[in-house]
């Protein structure tokens, strides 16, 4: 009875009321999407790569090489001769180990220079392969698989030709023109960097390269370009190892760091993953500490909202009181009346990150490679929600203790 | 719902004010009343003995009664100038402040002897109220406004269902006793009502349930003359149909001669001399 006394009290406010339930929701609503992005990219994030056991490279940063090998952002500080990686390859405790050879690109994507062993090893996310949307795995050193990204925004197709570029710029001066290669295959989107590479064989990178050194006494490019990047065959930027057993992991960490015929370090990919994560952690916990306090913003609204309304309720609560309810009655109604715009609020916020989830998955994935799954929401995403409703109650004791004394002081007569 | 409980616990501290009138105060049996000759004196609707009452412990006292009574169906008006403490006074006989010493008793119960939500229930049970303005709840609508103490008083509720079948029917017979009765009024917004009207709905309401005191607090000065004296009359009619008390405050003399008794709140308040 007193419910639906509140009930339409509410309903006679309903214009602020749905504006007060809109800010909280607005705010609940951020505060979930930056926690479902931070979360979902996090994961995405540590999922550029596993399986992978260990990542070798010259020797540098563990940082530095995790970053140039799975993100191919920067470069590497040297490469690593060939003889090494068939060392590494034949280590007891490998499986099976994956090249890789940075420096060339095209168009502004990356050439990796790789062995079949990429389409047949590597693995990101939860462990899944990289499987081929069309096409096939390069046969020879004329053929180039594409990433999802690269096929997409170049729009390539199977059996079309692409030329290499030397250097990892937007915009290249020295174009291995004669040796165009042909599109074997395409590979499906995975949302890691993968999707945004040029894939070819070690021995076309080395092709390519010999004749650009032939080319060199009449080019003045090409010879200051030969002068950069000795040696004719491709030099390998980075090699990934899988093991026979994963807890043989730190004992081939050390043999590697400790090679004596060249300097090397090894990483463990999860755990250089999570320095990486630190890193970037402080932008994370910005976004957060913003969308905290949107959610504040949304509940002070709603205070002032209550406390505005005090005013014309001193009067409705003094009739109340002449009619027998108790100042407990008029204390719950405006207690009630926060925790029902609360939880209003947190349901319609809820309810709009669901509706934009679905909404905007496909273009997350497609433009920022974020895969962002439309699940139920986490227990941290409750204990959050948990928090926000115990706050709304929590602030509406605020008006509800001011009215609570305003009726005890007057009574059921007011003079307003 | 988180109040129901208390409100039920609360219940058991008073019978519904049937019950014998409790064993102290034998003790101290009113002296008669001065003005009128009741029948029963510990039923009176209303009994202010030695009561002394300030906002604070330390200010001066705003009311001090040595003896005010109201007899059952006696019509008082109670006369005084604006800050005289009439406000203060009803809301003593209301239970809403309770004096610092002194008694206040209505209907025979002992007000200061009773806690605060039993007080609540008190009022809700037994006294209708009609203010000078802002009586209504404007989101309710008439027959609602009218309904509203049976929310908070089963007792009158059960008076109501048991006088005219439901609380509905309750509140649209008393409406049409105040020319109220017209259905399309019934679901108009009470903000839509003209300031007659309005306090004719007020005064339904105050008389649903047949409390056995229905207080007036310038009840009528929102009116003009012509109308003053006919929503005096109804409400005389329907309080006296019910047996009810009146007790009318006002600043204005004007109507003092419609009712049984006149009390100038001056000459019992010794706080103002």
């Amino acid at each position: 009875m007193i419910l639906s006394l509140a009930w339409k009290s509410l309903r006679n406010r309903r214009f602020t009321a749905a504006l007060t339930v809109l800010s909280i929701a607005l705010a609940v609503l951020l505060l979930l999407a930056v926690e479902r992005l931070r979360t979902e990219s996090r994961a995405s994030f540590a999922a550029t790569v596993s399986g992978t056991d260990l990542i070798v490279g010259a020797r540098s940063s563990p940082v530095h090489l995790l970053l140039s090998s799975v993100f191919r952002i920067g470069n590497a500080t040297n490469n690593l001769r060939p003889e090494t990686w068939h060392a590494l390859a034949q280590l007891p405790a490998v499986a099976w180990s994956i090249p890789i050879a940075l420096g060339d690109s095209h168009r502004g994507f990356r050439v990796v220079g790789t062995t079949g062993a990429y389409f047949e090893h590597f693995r990101f996310g939860d462990a899944r392969r990289v499987g081929f949307s069309s096409g096939r795995p390069f046969a020879d050193e004329h053929e180039a698989v594409l990433g999802a990204d690269v096929a997409q925004r170049l729009h390539y197709r199977v059996g079309d030709s692409i030329v290499l570029a030397h250097g990892a710029g937007d915009v290249s001066f020295a174009l291995h023109e004669n040796r165009p290669l042909r599109i074997a295959g395409i590979l499906e989107r995975t949302g890691t960097p993968v999707d945004r590479a040029v894939y070819v064989t070690l021995e076309a990178l080395g092709a390519i390269h010999a004749q650009a050194n032939a080319q060199a006494e009449a080019d003045p490019l090409a010879a200051a370009l030969k002068a950069h990047a000795p040696g004719g065959g491709a030099a390998i930027t980075a090699v990934f190892l899988g093991l026979k057993s994963r807890g043989a992991a730190l004992a081939v960490q050390r043999t590697v760091n400790e090679y004596a015929a060249e300097p090397l370090t090894a990483i463990l990919p999860g755990a250089t993953l999570q320095e990486v994560w630190e890193i970037t952690g402080v932008v994370e916990r910005t976004l957060f500490a913003v969308s905290v306090m949107v959610v504040v913003v949304g509940l002070a609204g709603m205070l002032v909202a209550l406390l505005t309304s005090l005013a014309e309720r001193r009067r409705e609560m003094a009739v109340l009181r002449s009619v027998g309810a108790r100042p407990a009655h008029v204390f719950g109604m405006i207690l009630g009346e926060a925790a029902l715009l609360t939880g209003l609020g947190i349901a319609l916020g809820v309810a709009g990150l669901y509706a934009g989830l679905l909404s905007s998955q496909g273009w997350l994935a497609s433009h920022y490679g974020l895969f962002v799954a439309v699940a139920w929401p986490s227990a941290h995403e409750l204990a959050l929600l948990l928090l926000v409703a115990i706050a709304g109650a929590l602030i509406g004791l605020v008006p509800a203790w001011r009215i609570y004394r305003h009726s005890l002081a007057d009574g059921m007569t007011i003079r307003l | 719902m988180q109040y129901a409980p208390s409100l039920a616990s609360g219940g058991g501290r008073w019978d519904g004010g049937t019950g014998a009138p409790r064993i102290i105060r034998r003790s101290e049996e009113p002296r008669p009343l001065p003005h009128s000759s009741p029948t029963d004196a510990g039923r009176a609707a209303a009994t202010l003995r030695d009561v002394v009452f300030a906002w604070t412990a330390d200010a001066p006292p705003v009311l001090r009664i040595a003896t005010l009574d109201v007899a059952p169906g006696e019509r008082v008006f109670l006369r005084g100038p604006s800050g005289s403490g009439k406000s203060t006074l009803l809301n003593l006989l209301g239970g809403v402040v309770l004096p610092q010493s002194g008694k206040v008793s209505v209907l025979g119960q002992d007000l200061t002897k009773l806690g605060g939500a039993a007080r609540d229930r008190f009022r809700a049970d037994h006294i209708g109220f009609v203010f000078q303005l802002f009586n209504l709840i404007p989101y309710l609508s008439v027959a609602e406004n009218v309904a509203l103490p049976c929310l908070f008083s089963q007792r009158r509720r059960a008076r109501a269902e048991a006088a005219d079948g439901t609380m509905q029917h309750a509140a649209i017979r008393l409406l049409e006793h105040l020319d109220m009765g017209d259905p399309t009024l019934l679901r108009r917004p009470v903000t839509e009502l003209s300031v007659g009207q309005q306090q004719r709905v007020a005064a339904a309401r105050a008389l649903i349930g047949a409390p056995e005191l229905v207080i007036a607090d310038e009840a009528t000065s929102s009116l003009d003359a012509d109308r003053r004296v006919a929503f005096l009359a109804l409400l005389f009619r329907e309080c006296a149909a019910a047996r009810a008390a009146v007790v009318f405050v006002s600043h204005d003399p004007a109507m003092a001669h419609l009712f049984d008794r006149t009390i100038q709140l001056s000459d019992v308040n010794d706080a103002a001399s």
